[in-house]
């Protein structure tokens, strides 16, 4: 791969398009850019997933909690509250519960930046402006292919889909 | 504010955004161009100020109150809790609404959400931020707050977790921290798109930060709507907890007419009730003062009048609830608290506050009103002063007359006491100038979503 032709669609329908006839014709898809979560792109999981993430955190988070209650009210400050046992384990479940929402909610947002590959503020693509665009209204698709009649092929079929713009990147 | 009576409601399958939204660059720009490349005008400033000038009263009071200690306040012997619990609850209250609206909504699949979900996130952050400042004044040596953290300490003391200001302390701080973290992650592709868009480098560069990279990738888009559905599934039923456990702090004494059942649920509703009300002022006034005509349709100020109706019903069926519970159980101390709440030294408030909650709201069985700009900014606020006298009546009416006649007292507040609440009230308007300046107060590509579905459609 020498080059990418890339282009801007203004509708979901004419980048989906583009994006059947593209792979279709044999080209590879290196890019593509939306303006929102379009229902065509699914809603499978990367590799471990969000849930494994958030759950894991929580259950650290709750009963990390209760067990520090526990030790603290039993072994650390053993501290008789009114006749009350030591291991007064009902009143004990409020302050876990509230806190594993917390750290579930820490370990999917990790998760989630690890899967989406986030805290990369640098890239290649921020350099092309059609991407700049797709964060605002457009959606965009970018094809590999060699500079010369397969660039030229791949601009001219993204052109024929529908594309709003289209052109080809060296590399 | 201009036409009281908004148009284009249709009787079925209401249109989200208007027909003038014409297309994806059109929802972006309405929404950012206001925030980024117009200067806020004189109007804006103006209320600035004024803001700033009561916030600055509102913390005077609260430093003569940390230096003077709460002799400021109209609380005494017996009501011991007044006017800052009563406003805890009444803004805790607020808060719980945004994030609970925002994640019923995504999980309802309720594509209306798009326009109102940002305000109601940010009203959530601010109005906790405002409840948290309550309960650390009233703990009376408000240095030592930090003492409800758990933290390995020279004199091997730990909090005292049967305690209810313990649950407080977590479920706010749990609480508050999950919805800086729900808001942020709805934040992100808007936060790029700032970025993206021309404007000064500086700014650009801030967002740039905020956005930590997002390009708009399906991957990321799948990774962000799988964990934005996933916190929704556990702020639901966090939220409910948090008021529930508010409610608990009355619940789990032995003081007449605060030991029911009923209460968790019914703060609960009472907190969805008033923070609706809250969003509808927000939203009328974002609508009128950024242009969002387009974005901002009757039709979501319709389905909200629809949601404070039932809500009302809900709140009057939990009121004559309590009545019915006093009569039937035959507790002596439950009767006396009911006849007084009619007949005590506090009737009128009583009588008043049912009006703003279950009667006022009665007018949006007329169509037409709920879609009257006028009529949702009255009852709106009606419902807000009939919220906050219901938090501060629960209080005053039960620890006026307890069950020792000799202690009965009744409450009255100081100046204090009101320079403290209207400079809560004060700070939170002020927050939301301030983010109206600095995010999208509308999520830009949830509407986009929204566009091209109603496009489609």
């Amino acid at each position: 791969m020498t080059a990418v032709a890339i282009a801007t669609f203004d509708s979901e329908g004419a980048w989906l398009r583009a994006r059947t006839r593209a792979i279709a014709a044999g080209h590879r898809v290196v890019g593509e850019w939306l303006p929102y979560a379009s229902k065509a792109i699914g809603s499978g999981e990367g590799r471990g997933g969000i849930l494994p993430w958030a759950l894991t955190g929580g259950a650290i988070g709750g009963f990390g909690l209760f067990a520090l209650e526990c030790w603290t009210a039993i072994v650390s400050y053993p501290f008789n509250s009114g006749g009350r046992a030591l291991l007064s384990w009902p009143a004990f479940i409020p302050a876990p519960v509230e806190f594993a929402a917390l750290t579930a909610g820490i370990g999917g947002i990790v998760a989630m930046f690890v899967q989406a590959r986030l805290t990369r503020l640098t890239h290649p693509a921020f350099d092309w402006e059609e991407v700049a665009e797709a964060s605002r209204s457009s959606f965009v698709l970018a094809l590999g292919c060699t500079a010369g009649d397969d660039a030229n092929a791949a601009v001219a079929l993204l052109a024929n889909a529908g594309a709003t713009h289209s052109r080809v990147i060296g590399l | 504010m201009s036409g009281v009576q908004m148009r284009h409601v249709r009787k079925q399958s209401p249109r989200w955004v208007l027909p003038s939204v014409t297309s994806l660059d059109h929802v972006t720009e309405a929404v950012a161009a206001p925030m980024m490349d117009r200067p806020a005008g004189p109007r804006y400033w103006i209320a600035f100020a004024t803001m700033a000038a009561l916030t600055l009263a509102g913390a005077l009071g609260i430093a003569f109150s940390l230096a003077y200690g709460p002799g400021l306040w109209g609380n005494n012997s017996a009501v011991v809790w007044g006017f800052p619990i009563a406003n805890y609850v009444w803004w805790i209250g607020i808060g719980n609404a945004g994030t609970l609206i925002s994640s019923l909504l995504l999980l309802t699949r309720q594509k209306w959400r798009a326009s109102i979900n940002r305000a109601a996130e940010a009203m959530t952050l601010f109005a906790v931020s405002m409840a948290g400042i309550f309960p650390i004044l009233h703990l009376g040596r408000q240095v030592y707050f930090y003492w409800l953290f758990p933290y390995p300490q020279a004199m091997g003391v730990w909090p005292q977790w049967r305690s209810a200001l313990v649950w407080d302390f977590w479920s706010i701080l749990s609480y508050l921290l999950f919805s800086i973290l729900f808001f942020y992650v709805g934040l992100i592709p808007d936060v790029a798109a700032l970025r993206d868009r021309p404007g000064k480098r500086g700014w650009r560069r801030f967002y740039g930060v905020l956005a930590m990279g997002w390009q708009g990738t399906p991957r990321q888009w799948r990774a962000q709507r799988r964990l934005h559905s996933i916190m929704a599934v556990i702020a639901v039923p966090l939220v409910c907890s948090v008021h529930s456990i508010v409610g608990l702090d009355f619940a789990a004494s032995l003081m007449p007419g605060w030991t029911e059942s009923i209460f968790p649920p019914y703060f609960v509703v009472g907190a969805f009730f008033s923070g609706f009300a809250v969003v509808v002022l927000i939203m009328l006034v974002i609508r009128w003062s950024m242009n969002l005509e387009g974005l901002i349709v009757p039709a979501h100020f319709d389905v909200m009048a629809k949601v404070i109706l039932a809500s009302a019903i809900v709140m009057g069926s939990s009121y004559g609830a309590e009545w019915f519970s006093a009569w039937w159980g035959g507790e002596r101390g439950d009767i006396r608290l009911v006849v007084y709440e009619f007949t005590g030294d506090y009737w009128w408030l009583y009588l008043l506050m049912l009006a703003m909650n279950v009667l006022a709201p009665q007018l949006f069985w007329v169509a037409k009103l709920r879609t009257n700009a006028w009529a949702l900014v009255g009852v709106s606020v009606g419902v807000l002063v009939g919220m906050w006298l219901e938090r501060i009546l629960i209080i005053l009416n039960t620890l006026s007359t307890g069950y020792e006649p000799s202690f009965w007292r009744t409450y009255a507040p100081t100046i204090v006491d009101f320079i403290i609440l209207g400079g809560t009230l004060a700070a939170f308007v002020l927050l939301f100038l301030i983010l109206a300046r600095l995010i999208p107060v509308v999520s830009m590509y949830e509407v986009r979503d929204l566009l091209a579905d109603e496009r489609q459609a």
